[in-house]
């Protein structure tokens, strides 16, 4: 087995784009927040709980980014068999179950005031809740398996078959006429005030930007993981652990 | 004593049939600011999660990668490297 190199290819330059996402999302970041509180008006219905629409919203296409990204390089592994697709695998669908649960978290408190419960057997709430429990157990099934490389392979099935929940979030107001909010006029909906599509378009760019940041550090979790468990065998052979008296 | 035509239990029924009641509409938004202070409470909630989640993300992304350069740090050294 070689000894690990000082700087895996590419450090610097990831360096660099960690650099750039940084500044662009410290600067978006208020941004969005004036554009949410101050500049978008104030919903006619539904009044001042609408505005939880500009981050619940950004959060789902992030979550849904994750699991696109972790479903395709989950079939890329299987196909290559490369270590580095099932690294950005386990990193999209952490990524992806966190901006999830940002979205199953905010959803019933904007349905609360708006519906009068929290929570309800609707095919939209349904099934992205079996998506977050999918790929929980996606996370989960990683931290238990004993065998690394069997561990992938399993991921990398349950990461391909789960992704096939996003159309069916998606097309699922339509298919079973739920109460799901249609508000976009790419989901039939009837579209939104100039003003809200600007500041909605604005915080869903700052998110996906937020996830391709949080990305690249979770990337760099993975590789200093394989570093330490190829050190711990380089370190072993050198001078063997002895367990103090 | 137990009524045998259930009239109590019809308005009872009734009641429950009803929907919920959401409280905004655009006449009483306006009408009653109750509504609004109501709104930012949950308004106030939701940004809360928002921003809890990723501090929590983010700490234990940080706590995680400090844990591992301090192994790599160590192992480096007891390998001579």
């Amino acid at each position: 087995m070689s000894e690990p190199a000082e700087k895996p290819p590419g450090t610097a330059w990831s360096g660099l784009t960690e650099q750039a996402l940084f500044v662009l999302v410290a600067i978006l970041v208020p941004v969005c927040l004036h554009a949410i509180f101050r500049a978008v008006p104030t919903e006619e219905k539904m009044g001042v709980v609408q505005r939880i629409f500009y981050f619940h919203v950004p959060s789902a296409l992030a979550g849904f980014l994750g699991v696109g990204l972790c479903a395709l390089f989950s079939a890329l592994y299987l196909w290559r068999r490369d270590r580095r697709l099932d690294l950005l695998a386990h990193a999209s669908a952490e990524l992806g179950v966190m901006f999830l649960t940002i979205v199953l978290l905010t959803g019933p408190i904007w349905a609360r005031p708006v519906w009068g419960v929290w929570w309800t057997g609707e095919a939209r709430l349904t099934s992205t809740l079996v998506l977050w429990l999918l790929y929980a157990g996606y996370l989960i099934l990683r931290q238990s398996t004993e065998n690394p490389e069997q561990g992938a392979r399993f991921c990398a099935v349950i990461g391909l078959v789960g992704a096939l929940d996003v159309p069916i979030i998606y097309y699922s107001v339509e298919w079973w006429r739920g109460l799901h909010p249609k508000v976009l006029k790419v989901s039939g909906g009837q579209g939104l005030d100039a003003e809200m599509a600007k500041a909605l378009t604005l915080c869903s760019t700052t998110f996906i930007l937020l996830f391709l940041l949080l990305l690249l550090q979770r990337v760099r979790l993975g590789r200093l993981q394989d570093e330490v468990e190829s050190l711990t065998l380089v370190a072993n052979r050198r001078a063997p652990y002895t367990e103090p008296a | 004593m137990i009524d045998p035509n259930f009239s109590s239990v019809v308005p009872l029924l009734a009641l429950l049939a009803q929907e919920p009641v959401t409280g905004f509409t655009a006449e009483n938004v306006a009408a009653r600011p109750e509504i609004v202070e109501r709104g930012l409470r949950f308004l106030n909630l939701a940004y809360t999660a928002v921003w809890v989640v990723l501090a929590v993300y983010l700490l234990s992304l940080s706590l995680r990668l400090r844990r591992l350069a301090q192994q790599v740090r160590r192992l480096k050294e007891r390998a001579g490297l």
